[in-house]
């Protein structure tokens, strides 16, 4: 699954456009966060590696811009299991074990978009960087 | 032994274990190194000098240097610092040292520029002042914004909680009375043996928060005990691994090291108070602490650590195999740490200003007020903002002059199209200079200042704090 961000103007904001492509498409878009209001409109969402392009595509056929947000990586060689990234997270993607290791779930974390682990990080061990190859594939999709 | 006293007793306890091993991994500002970087040709007495860019004291003679683990990089401030040097020597890489002097006769040398490791080092000794904490703090935050602090990242409204330290895993918890510890004390230090040299600075005994002075051969340490961290906002540190043996001499002290995170209580503090003494909110035990929440009155509060449980196990573990394999041998102390001092606060003679001292009557309006009246208002009470509070005399919104004319030249006549909602406000038992910091970053000049009930209880202007601090 790859992470997009998906901005909706006040124009377009009204129109069902994400129901309209997963009926389209029949791609399941699995949205993770949403902030929507009349102004305007930011959908975190996941979808399959393997529809990523067209489902880009289709978005910025219909008026929304479109990201893709970076993901957050743990360096374990860095981290020291301190934990003082755990209560920064608001989805708890990352958690400590039973022998006091941190753990971090990348299913579960927002990726760039959140980003408030990253400087509380005393080892500097929390990084965003970008998603795999299809990010490329994506921004060619215009 | 905390199993084994729980399950057999003291007695049987004191006579099985001979030795109980403790362990912390925490972030010990007041730590460093001294280094002897030996004579250049021709000699310089080093008067300024600088490791990657960091600035390094020259407490000595001429080629005695300190790298302090807070000393921030130049180029990199907050983010590289003399723990990171420290690091970076300790892990055998080149480091570059920069020294300027002034020259003398029997040190001519005025600059020397050069790269070194610590193969290169005549000595090369960790020397910390204070470290091993007892047990610290737990910090939140009662702000409305996010503070960072040298205890972490602190969410507003105490959105979340960190805490420091091993609890029962702690060294100087296990022998309280410091019954084994004291100067020469052979201990783990940074992955390798060092001695404890005496009490550390602000040891507060009586108050359960004792300290160490720590000495070891740094060239012998390891990275992955001794590690350079960055706080935002707050400095660069050096997280240190530090572990005491304790010998179990007597019954009491098979006791005493039998004991328990839910014995071991501490301070909810809030930080988002800038004075010396903050507000204690809440007492919680390590065992709460460790189980990731915490209760605040009627709040339930995300608690993380910021020292690492892992690593400290670990110390305990690394330092018990020494001991077995006979790589370790206790030793007894010269003499005991103290158990009486007293940690005093700072001497002042001058008074420090708070808000309190210039704080000036708030002129207010209503909700329902008209703009006319509310420019009236600021003619006859020349002033220049009003702050708009409700039936009870909270706060509610703040209107200044220039909001009156753009009002005016806009043809507006509501309050409510004017008013500035998320007003910035002072507490009365501020210092003064805390609440003038505040208005530069908003580039406001005026702060109305409130109670905890948002109750106004006057206001402080930019005018009346230039006044009184002379900027």
């Amino acid at each position: 699954m790859v992470r997009i961000l998906l901005r909706f103007s006040e124009n377009i904001v009204e129109k069902p456009i994400t129901s309209q492509i997963i009926l389209e498409l029949r791609v399941p878009i699995n949205i993770i966060t949403a902030h929507v209001d009349s102004k305007g409109g930011e959908v975190l969402a996941e979808v399959p590696d393997e529809s990523l392009v067209k489902v880009v595509k289709a978005f910025r056929e219909r008026g929304a811009t479109v990201s893709i947000p970076k993901l957050i990586e743990i360096d374990s060689e860095k981290c020291i299991s301190c934990g003082a990234c755990l209560t920064l997270c608001p989805v708890e993607a990352i958690t400590m074990d039973e022998d006091a290791s941190v753990v971090f779930n990348q299913e579960k974390c927002l990726g760039s978009t959140c980003s408030a682990c990253v400087d509380a990080c005393p080892s500097r061990a929390i990084k965003s960087v970008k998603q795999n190859n299809s990010e490329l594939t994506a921004n060619k999709a215009h | 032994m905390k199993r084994l006293v729980e399950s057999s007793g003291v007695e049987v306890a004191f006579r099985e274990v001979d030795v109980v091993t403790t362990g912390t991994f925490g972030a010990m500002c007041s730590s460093g190194a001294i280094i002897n970087v030996g004579h250049s040709d021709p000699p310089i007495k080093i008067e300024n000098a600088w490791i990657n860019d960091v600035p390094i004291s020259h407490p000595g003679a001429a080629v005695d240097l300190y790298i302090g683990a807070t000393a921030m990089s130049e180029r990199q401030p907050f983010e590289y610092g003399g723990g990171h040097v420290i690091e970076d020597l300790v892990s055998g890489k080149e480091v570059e040292l920069k020294a300027t002097s002034y020259g003398t006769d029997c040190y001519p040398r005025a600059h020397v520029k050069t790269r070194l490791t610590k193969d290169d080092l005549n000595q090369f000794y960790l020397l910390n002042f204070r470290n091993c904490y007892q047990r610290y703090n737990c910090a939140v935050n009662g702000r409305d914004e996010t503070i960072y602090t040298y205890m972490g990242k602190l969410l507003p409204r105490l959105r979340n909680a960190t805490f420091s330290g091993a609890g029962e895993l702690n060294p100087l918890m296990n022998d309280p009375d410091y019954e084994t510890i004291g100067i020469g004390t052979r201990i783990f230090l940074g992955g390798a043996q060092g001695y404890v040299i005496g009490e550390g600075t602000q040891h507060d005994p009586q108050n359960r928060f004792g300290t160490i002075m720590v000495r070891g051969d740094a060239t012998k340490m390891s990275p992955e005990f001794l590690r350079g961290a960055s706080f935002t906002r707050y400095g660069t540190t050096l997280y240190v691994g530090l572990g005491i043996p304790i010998p179990i001499l007597n019954e009491g002290l098979a006791k005493k090291t039998a004991i328990r995170d839910e014995e071991i209580f501490t301070s909810v503090v809030d930080y988002g108070v800038p004075r010396k003494d903050r507000p204690k909110l809440a007492q919680v035990s390590y065992k709460e602490l460790k189980s990731g929440k915490i209760t605040v009155g009627d709040k339930r509060i995300r608690v993380s650590s910021l020292s690492s449980l892992k690593t400290a196990r670990k110390i305990a573990g690394t330092l018990k195999s020494w001991i077995a394999q006979g790589e370790f041998f206790l030793t007894a102390p010269v003499e005991r740490l103290p158990v009486d001092s007293v940690f005093k606060p700072m001497r002042q003679t001058e008074e420090t200003p708070f808000v309190a001292n210039v704080m000036q009557e708030a002129v207010t309006c209503s909700e329902s007020e008209a703009v006319q009246a509310i420019a009236e208002r600021i003619v006859t009470r020349s002033v220049n903002h009003i702050v708009v509070v409700d039936g009870n005399g909270k706060l509610t919104g703040i209107v200044t002059s220039w909001d009156i004319t753009r009002a005016l030249a806009q043809g507006k006549t509501a309050l409510a199209d004017i008013v500035t909602r998320r007003v910035i406000t002072a507490k009365l038992n501020e210092p003064l200079e805390t609440a003038s910091k505040r208005m530069a970053q908003h580039n406001i000049s005026a702060l109305p200042v409130i109670d905890n009930e948002k109750k106004v209880l006057g206001i402080v202007t930019a005018e009346d704090v230039s006044k009184l601090l002379g900027r």
